[in-house]
């Protein structure tokens, strides 16, 4: 079967949410076995003494972009039909800088307050909790955020096109950044005093 | 404990280089002259125009109708879920990569099949599967569906399964049941003004 | 792979996580064309809230009325059911993992107090800052990442650049 399964449209699309359950689990499941329900375990990245986040998150994003592109290669997924998130520059940069503060606050993003919460980490459900708060101020304040949320627009710009290398190519280049970093974080932990949490 | 990371890192990296010399092979092969010469002789890439009528009201999903006429016909009146592509703009990339999916039949048709010809020639020399043409395009296309013949009385049963078959496409693609005459064609063509819907199952939003 | 905290909890090998996560990511865009999400789901739960008790506010936001209001069913949509799942799955690990327990998790440098307090207000910022950026670590930078979005990288990189400079300033609450 050529992926996505959905929109070739050989499954009908009332199964597309019962597969998000599913999906869902998965991703809870493996976001919560591998620490992510723990705010110290999760910013030990940024003070040296736990790289679980670094170490989880780029051997994820190695996993699924050189599964989509073998499979593609196969002829098993058209890539044309993936989701690609449309590129808007400023907001891109202006909100990942917000997050980022946010983040180093309240030592959760929104995936993994939920697991946090989910197993029963009151940081975990306060955290999500004032994410509704963010969203509703957000959504009262956009005309004052318009301009900047629809500004710099890219399209569905890919990150290997503004290198102007092969999606393939990049994804090489993308392990070895990764497996340098996996050596880094290990060297790094070695060097740092533990922290108990 | 170290050395069973430094394998994992070096398998790691021998998949990612994997990709990287796999995509070499991925780029569009010329198909040599004899096998097109062979390929042009055979006649299995003509589709007849009930074949293709019925898997456009089956809803076949491995079905790609491309109509090579130009915009404002096909503004008009096309295939339902054609795709509108320009003959000059076949050998253009996205074409390319838009003809180059293996998983799908790519059904060519212009007003005759002269377009659709050249267009399958070009195509199969790049090596593209799967490609067909749409016997007659869309004039015999209309004849056969949309015009119909009369029945002989002498007619046989499958022939008249056919007949049965093609009223039942006219009802599909007009909504008339009755045999429009020829001040009727006109309108009958408004009504059919099915034009390429955008792909609705291209999912939305991410996060 | 054996490590064993002292309360009896247990975290699989990080590279296997980032494994199953990948897995898990691949299967969602092989599956629906998508990647995975989590603020999305926060965003289709207040436009619905606010469309039930002011359904004229809808109408007239710029921003509510892209998913809620007329016949549009923002709580009937992918991620909120993905969301789900994820409590779910992360709730199943948790009893696996022999990890269910109510708590705060914080430093024990500050009280509780203040730990959920930070919580609170990371949560708003976090919250504003995904709506602008489309997407949050999930939904923007680690599915955007998967399909070579350049906007993922960007978000990914403000995100992880901006927590490591500023987490320098809020060290107290972790170390």
């Amino acid at each position: 079967m050529i992926g996505p399964i959905i929109s070739s449209g050989l499954v009908s699309h009332a199964w597309d949410n019962i597969f998000a359950v599913f999906i869902g689990m998965g991703f809870g499941f493996a976001l919560e076995s591998s620490g992510f329900s723990s705010s110290r375990k999760i910013i030990g990245t940024f003070f040296g003494y736990d790289f679980v986040v670094v170490k989880v998150f780029f051997t994820a994003a190695i996993v699924a972009s050189m599964g989509l592109l073998y499979l593609s290669y196969l002829g098993l997924v058209d890539f044309s039909q993936l989701y690609i998130q449309p590129t808007f520059l400023t907001s891109a940069i202006v909100g990942g800088i917000i997050m980022g503060i946010g983040f180093s606050m309240g030592g959760f993003c929104p995936g993994t307050s939920l697991c946090a919460a989910a197993v029963g980490r009151l940081d975990g459900l306060v955290f999500f909790g004032g994410m509704f708060l963010g969203v509703f101020l957000f959504s009262e304040s956009f005309p004052i955020f318009e301009n900047m949320y629809y500004s710099g627009s890219q399209g569905a710009k890919m990150i290997n096109s503004a290198f102007g290398i092969s999606p393939e190519l990049f994804t090489f280049f993308l392990v070895l950044a990764a497996v340098g970093m996996f050596f880094g974080a290990a060297w790094v932990q070695k060097k740092v005093k533990k922290v108990e949490y | 404990m170290e050395r069973k990371y430094t394998i994992l890192a070096v398998l790691l990296i021998v998949l990612a280089l994997g990709l990287v010399v796999l995509q070499k092979k991925k780029e569009l092969k010329e198909t040599d002259p004899k096998s097109l010469l062979m390929a042009i002789a055979e006649k299995s890439r003509f589709l007849s125009a009930d074949q293709v009528t019925h898997r456009i009201i089956e809803n076949d999903p491995t079905l790609m109708l491309i109509d090579l006429r130009p915009t404002d016909q096909f503004k008009k009146f096309t295939l339902p879920g054609s795709i509108n592509i320009q003959p000059d703009s076949l050998l253009s990339k996205g074409t390319l990569e838009l003809l180059n999916q293996p998983g799908k039949d790519k059904v060519l048709y212009g007003n005759s099949d002269l377009t659709a010809e050249k267009a399958w020639v070009l195509g199969t020399r790049l090596s593209i599967s799967r490609l067909y043409i749409l016997k007659g395009g869309l004039n015999e296309w209309y004849n056969t569906i949309i015009k119909p013949g009369d029945v002989s009385a002498t007619a046989s049963s499958a022939d008249l399964d056919l007949v049965s078959f093609r009223n039942a496409a006219r009802q599909f693609f007009t909504g008339a049941g009755k045999t429009s005459d020829a001040t009727d064609d006109s309108k009958s063509y408004e009504k059919v003004n099915v034009l390429r819907k955008a792909p609705a199952a291209k999912s939305g939003g991410g996060c | 792979m054996k490590k064993i905290k002292n309360d009896g909890s247990f975290y699989v090998n990080p590279y296997l996580g980032g494994v199953m996560l990948g897995t898990v990511l691949l299967l969602s865009f092989y599956i629906s064309g998508r990647g995975l999400g989590a603020s999305g789901a926060v965003k289709n739960t207040v436009a619905a809230t606010v469309n039930v008790i002011a359904p004229q506010h809808v109408e007239k936001s710029a921003y509510y009325c892209q998913f809620a209001g007329g016949d549009k069913k923002p709580m009937n949509n992918w991620l909120v059911y993905e969301v789900l799942g994820v409590l779910a799955g992360a709730f199943i690990s948790g009893i696996v993992f022999n990890r269910l327990k109510l708590k705060v998790e914080h430093s024990p440098k500050i009280t509780s107090r203040r730990r959920l307090w930070f919580a609170l207000g990371g949560g708003l910022v976090f919250g504003f800052g995904a709506q602008l950026a489309r997407g949050c670590t999930s939904g923007a930078a680690l599915s955007g990442m998967a399909v070579l979005s350049y906007g993922g990288y960007i978000t990914m990189v403000a995100i992880f650049g901006t927590a490591f400079v500023v987490a320098w300033i809020f060290r107290k609450n972790w170390i």
